[in-house]
Order: structure tokens, then sequence, then C-alpha cells
């Protein structure tokens, strides 16, 4: 147990910026965070008045716990989805792996740290998905310190079942198959699994017709048991049952009988994890690291063509493209959003063009709202390009590499331009399957489609100069493994805050002004396409004094 | 020609990591720079290079200062870094493709370069496979032809024998030479003391951020009044600091 928990520390550590950053560094950091929080403010408050309509309503048929088992449960399904994804890369193929190999530790040591950082990253996202709907319910029921107390006890604890199943799946599909050999190749494979099944879940939860928006009819499933996303996750964590009754009971002597059942169910699920590990880990982890090459000889045309001339700052974005292109964890943060995204905004439409009136009705909203489509086109195409880490990683993508770029004698304006090539090609591209995917499904006409490619184009441009903007002033370079340097990255998050704020700014500027289609989009063309030059401007003026002082 | 004039250099305000550094390494020269860990080597090539800057003095490269015209005077060198685990995603005849389109190399010369290079380190067999697939070596080499490919001036290598085998290491080193006799310069670090004493005109040893000494091979040993082996006076030198 005591190596577990040294090793956890160490890896914590070694994950953290907080650890090497310079004097004052923390504050800056905690600033921006802070920062963020009030940025995110609008979303959290939304939910939280999602999640009290909601209680109001169930409260009524004295049905309110229903909340907490659809909280419980989403969270749980998130975490195994999730931790699918998070344990190919840790367990597997983080760099630290080769190093603790030969160290004189048991798989169920060097497991239990991972498992225990995992941990500890889940409950960041556990914190957005039931950390409101927790106090809320707490409120909204007036219940007691043990309510609370047991809310905190459950919140540590929810997490381990899901992560520790999906530990054991990987562990057992990297055992018995030797997929894991073609690391790359599974890497991606898991990835697109874990986004398929997002996507899946997403059309699931469309299907059922029980969209968000709509409380009363997800009351009346909640009730009823039609729930299909409840009844999923209590049969897959059936121990989510005892959570919720441990909560709802809290004031109880049953509500401690069923914190302590959860919990020694939970610990079930730990040792199960440890016994497997025990038993799986070393053969599938064993001589993964090894990758090897053909070793054949490059003649002819293939070495005329991989040898061809280019001007320097093409040949630095090709190198950009190609890094993205056979990364995983790169091309799934920063290839497929761009691809996938717009899809996902399609899954909602799916059966609208059966319904004629519906589709009257919003040819009459599009002709009627006059030049705001177009800035609601806009605002998808930011948004789009924020999910879109390319440019906001450019930097931090690099790693120790940067350095010896460096010392490259190369432009900084050249420099600017090659990293900022593939994230604008793909927002571009997502623009493109954008406006196919708004064409297929809805009344759209020819100019207004041109208008709003003409628009987005200046909007995606600027969003990643400014991701470039953010890495430039924070990169985080002394990553482990890939994963570390797009996933446990803030900067993203910093780019979707600007994104969402610019968009907000951009709809309400332009309901208020009320223009017709034409000048809008004039309009916003030039806004956009000012703000582009002075941020240009600013980057090319003061960027090169920003890049001068990433040393470290 | 390199020059440094009263370079210094500290982390977060505290740690002297160069503290004064002058230096003048001539044309036609190979100059080794020795020092025991943490002396301040890599902290000294990273400012020469550009990736840091010095808080204060003044680097020159063949007359061109680095702060003030940083492009012109990072196309004289050409530099490699301690680690060589670079572009791992990159096939190996892409990076060096990659380094000849960054410094400019025209396509005719290109090819034949690569060719040789690849001949003298032995990777004909390696260039179409992936970085990420070399041995700690094989990537130390690939690495080394991303620098030769352009030719430059200066050579500035950070622990450049590190991981090669003994044919790639006898063959940089007999590069190093031609080099520093067609008249320019190479400016290495080094902890293999018996390469330093064998190969290189001159040495300086810097320990805790300050030159020690700076000559050759006998001016030192006369220096001490010794007739003892580089190794023996290094010990003796980095001790008492």
């Amino acid at each position: 147990m005591n190596n577990i928990w040294l090793l956890t520390k160490i890896m914590l550590k070694n994950s953290s910026r907080l650890g090497s950053r310079k004097k004052g560094g923390e504050w800056k950091s905690l600033m921006l965070v802070a920062l963020m929080l009030i940025g995110f403010l609008p979303m959290i408050i939304s939910g939280v008045w999602f999640v009290a309509e909601l209680y109001d309503g169930l409260a009524q048929i004295g049905q309110e716990s229903a909340i907490l088992g659809l909280g419980l449960a989403l969270v749980s399904c998130a975490i195994f989805v999730l931790g699918i994804i998070y344990v190919i890369t840790v367990f597997y193929y983080s760099q630290d792996v080769e190093h603790l190999l030969p160290l004189p530790l048991a798989p169920r040591e060097i497991l239990g740290a991972k498992f225990l950082v995992a941990l500890f990253y889940e409950y960041l996202t556990e914190l957005i998905l039931i950390g409101p709907l927790l106090v809320v319910y707490g409120v909204k029921s007036d219940a007691g310190v043990l309510y609370y107390l047991f809310a905190i006890i459950l919140f540590l604890v929810v997490p381990v079942v899901p992560l520790a199943l999906s530990s054991i799946l990987v562990m057992l599909f990297m055992r018995f198959t030797n997929i894991g050999k073609r690391k790359d190749r599974f890497r991606l494979i898991g990835g697109i699994v874990g986004i398929g099944a997002v996507l899946g879940f997403q059309y699931f939860i469309q299907k059922q017709r029980s969209a968000m928006e709509d409380i009363e009819q997800l009351q009346q499933q909640l009730l009823s048991g039609e729930n299909v996303l409840l009844n999923l996750a209590t049969q897959l964590f059936p121990s989510t049952k005892l959570a919720v009754l441990a909560l709802v009971e809290s004031g109880y002597w049953s509500g401690m009988g069923y914190l302590l059942a959860f919990l020694l169910a939970t610990i079930a699920g730990f040792l199960v994890f440890s016994f497997a590990g025990d038993r799986l880990y070393f053969a599938g982890v064993m001589g993964i690291s090894e990758s090897a090459g053909t070793r054949k000889k490059v003649e002819g045309d293939a070495f005329a063509k991989l040898a061809q001339k280019r001007s320097a700052w093409w040949s630095f974005a090709i190198k950009e493209w190609r890094v993205i292109w056979r990364t995983p964890a790169y091309m799934l943060n920063c290839l497929l959003p761009s691809l996938l995204m717009p899809f996902l905004i399609l899954i909602p439409l799916v059966g609208i063009q059966e319904k004629k009136d519906v589709l009257e009705a919003i040819r009459g909203w599009i002709t009627g709202t006059g030049g705001l489509s177009v800035a609601i086109f806009l605002a998808g195409s930011i948004v789009l390009a924020c999910m879109n880490s390319a440019s906001v990683t450019a930097i931090t993508r690099e790693g120790q590499a940067f350095f010896l770029s460096k010392s490259f004698p190369l432009p900084f304006r050249q420099f600017l331009l090659a990293k900022l090539f593939p994230g604008t090609i793909l927002s571009m591209l997502s623009i493109l399957v954008l406006l196919a995917v708004a064409a297929w499904f809805l009344p759209i006409t020819p100019l207004l489609a041109s208008l709003a490619v003409l628009v987005s184009i200046p909007g995606v441009v600027l969003m990643n100069q400014f991701g470039f903007l953010i890495d430039l002033q924070r990169p985080k370079l002394g990553w482990t493994s890939e994963q570390e340097a797009v996933k446990q990255n803030i900067n993203p998050l910093f780019s979707l805050l600007f994104g969402v704020l610019l968009t907000g700014i951009t709809v309400i500027g332009v309901v208020s002004w009320g223009g017709s289609l034409i000048p809008v989009a004039l309009v916003l063309f030039l806004v956009f396409g000012i703000l582009n030059l002075l941020l240009y401007r600013v980057l090319v003026k003061k960027g090169p004094e920003w890049m001068d002082k990433i040393e470290e | 020609m390199i020059e440094l004039n009263g370079v210094s250099k500290s982390y977060n305000g505290i740690r002297r990591a160069v503290d004064n550094l002058d230096l003048t390494i001539p044309d036609g020269e190979i100059f080794g720079f020795l020092g025991p860990n943490g002396a301040g080597k890599t902290t000294t090539i990273k400012m020469i290079t550009g990736i840091i800057k010095p808080d204060a003095g003044q680097i020159r490269i063949n007359g061109t200062d680095i702060a003030t015209d940083p492009i012109k005077a990072k196309q004289r060198f050409g530099y490699v870094p301690d680690s060589p685990d670079l572009f791992l995603r990159l096939k190996g005849l892409e990076y060096v493709s990659f380094m000849a389109d960054i410094y400019g190399v025209e396509q005719d010369v290109r090819n034949s370069r690569i060719e040789t290079l690849a001949k003298r380190f032995d990777m004909q067999d390696a260039l179409g496979d992936t970085i990420q697939s070399y041995s700690h070596g094989m990537r130390q080499k690939i690495v080394i032809m991303g620098v030769l490919v352009h030719h430059p001036e200066v050579w500035i290598l950070d622990e450049p024998l590190t991981g090669l085998d003994p044919k790639s290491s006898f063959t940089l080193k007999e590069m190093m030479r031609e080099h520093a006799d067609s008249g320019r310069t190479v400016f290495f670090s080094t902890h293999v003391l018996e390469v330093a004493e064998k190969l290189c005109d001159r040495v300086a040893i810097i320990n805790k951020g300050k030159i020690l000494f700076c000559g050759t091979f006998p001016q030192m040993q006369e220096h001490f009044q010794s007739h003892q082996s580089l190794e023996s006076l290094f010990l003796e030198l980095t001790k008492h600091e």
C-alpha cells in the first residue's frame, strides 16, 4: 500500500504544472482558473436551474429521488466511456511505464497508483456532471449534515466501479489480443470507439425524445421507468441504486446501511481490479513500447518524393500536418472533432424532413430573422473551431522538440503561418461539413449559404489565431505522453470560453440591431476581418518576444 | 567563429547557471567544452543557439549578434541537441529533408548530400522508417545528419558522441576534423575526456557557471606544472570548486 501512495504522489507531481512553475506562477494559474469559472457561470447556473425545475416537478408526486438516480447513472456511464480511452493511454502507452517495469513493484502497485491518478482526474469530470446536482438536491430537500457528508463520501467513491470495469475490459483486451502491439492503430480505434459511443449515446437520447429542454417528458419517463439511460446504467452498475438509497435515507439508520453496502461493493470492485491486474497487466504491457521499422532502402521515386524541396514555412506546415495525422492522441483531439461535430449537431435534426409543417415554420423563421441566421451559422462555426485543439496546442504538441525549433532560422511570421495552417484548414473543413449538413436538413438558399461561408472564414481564422496566442502564453512542453499534451491541458478551455463570449456578443449584437441578411453579413465580415488583422499584428509584433520567454 | 562576451544567465533570479562568461572560438578549431554535470555547459550552448536568452552579455556567430539579428546568426550554425528523442513521428528521410528545407538546401545538392551522409553513417536502410523505430544511436545519427545536410559554417554539438557505435563515432570525429581543417568552427561538449584530449585543438573547463581554464592541453599541463592526463587534471580542477 505504501508503494501505491508513493507512486501516486510522484505521478501527480510529475503531471501537474504547479511543481515546475516559477515563483508567482501558482497565483497566475489560480487566477486563470477563477476567471474560467466565472466564464462558465452561465452554464453552471442553467444546469442548477434545470435540476431545480426537475426537482419541483418530481417532488409534487414524491419521486424526487429519481434525480439522484439519473445523475449517478449519467456519471457512471461517462466515467466508464472516458475511462476506456484513459486506461489505454495511461496504463499502457505512457512513457513512465518503461521506467516502472524494472522496479521491484507488483503489477497491482503500479496499477493502483495509476488508478488513483486516473480517479483524481475523473473527479474533475464528476464535479461538473453531478456537483451542482448533489448540492441542489440537498438544498431543495432541506437535507441535514449527514446528507452532505454522505454526498461527499459518495462523490469520492462513485467513479471507482466504472473505472475498474473499464480497466478490466482494456486489460483483458490487451492480454489476449495482439492488437496492442500495433499501438497507434489500437489507440486510434479505442478513441474512435469512445467517440462512437458518445455519438450513439446522443442518438439514443434523441430517439427517446427526452431532449433535455423538455423537462416534463423527462419527468414522465423517470417515473414510468421508461428512461433507457437510467435502466442501462443501473443494469451496468447495480450498486448505484445503493448510493441513491444511501442519500435519500441519509437521515436514518438504513441510510448508513446502504452507504456501507455501497462502500463494500466498491471495495469488492477494486479488489477484483487488483486481482485481474496482477494476472493480466504485465503480460499485456511488456514489450509494448517496442516498434519495428521495415528497414528497407528508399530509392528512386520514393526517395525523390520524400526529399523534395519545399519552402521553409510550407515544410514546417507539412511537418505539423503529418504529426497530427500520425499521432492518435492528436488525431482524436485535433482532427476528428472538426469532422464529427457537425454530425453531432445533425442528430437532433434526423426525421425533421418528414415534418412539412416544422420545415415550413423554419423557412418562415429564417426569412423572418434576416441577418440573424448568418450570425447563428457564424456562431456554430466558431464553436466548431473551439472544439478543434490544433492551434491551441500548436506549441505544446512539439514538446521538447520546440527548443530545437527555436534554433531554426525561421522568421516568426513564417513560424506563425505554419502553426496556424492545420487548425485553420481543419476548421474550414468543418464549416463545409456543417454547411452540407445544414443544407441537407434545412431550407437554406444559395445566397444564405455563400454569405454564411464568407462570414465564417474570418470567424474561424480568428479563433485559430486566438488559440495560438493562448498556447504561446502558457505552453505545456514537459509532457510524458502525447495524450497528456492535449488532454490534461486547460488551454483549449480558454479558447472555448473566448469563443462562447464572442458568439454571445455577436448574436446579441445582431439581434439588437435587427439588420437584414446582406448588411449583417457584410458588417460581420468586416468586423471579424479587422479583428483578425489586429490580432495578427499583435502576434507578429509581440510573438517573438513571447516565444523568447519560453525557456523550460 | 563564436564569441561570447560577459554572458550571464540565472534561473529564478537566484542560481547563477552561467556567470560572466568570456570565450572566443576561432575558425579552424575543434573546441571542447568540458565540465561536471550541471556546470552550465548546456545552458551556454542553448544561449549560443538562441534557445534561451542571456541576462547579460553578447554572443556573436561569425560576427553576427544572435540577439539583434537572430535569423542571420542562426543560418550560420547547425546544432545537435543533447537528447535525440525528437520528431519521432517523422520518417528519417522526412526529417533530414525537413531540415534541408528550413535551411534552404537546393534539390540537386540535397539528394547527393543525404545519400553520402546515409552511407557514411550506415543509415541507408533506415531512412524510410519512422524515427520512433530507431535505437538511441540511430536517433543520434539522424539528428546529426539533419545538421550536416545544410553544411553549416559553425557546428555546435551537445554531447554528440553519446550512443554512437564505434564506427559512427569514428566517422563523426573524422568529419569534425575535416570541417575544422577547412577553416571552419566545431564547438562541442563532452564528458569523454579521452576524446577531448585526442580530438580538440583547445578545451575550456567550466564549473558552477565559470570558466576555470581555457587553452590547449599542453598549455594546461604547463599551467599546472604536471604531466598528468586530462582526466586527472580535470578531476583536480573541479574538486575544490
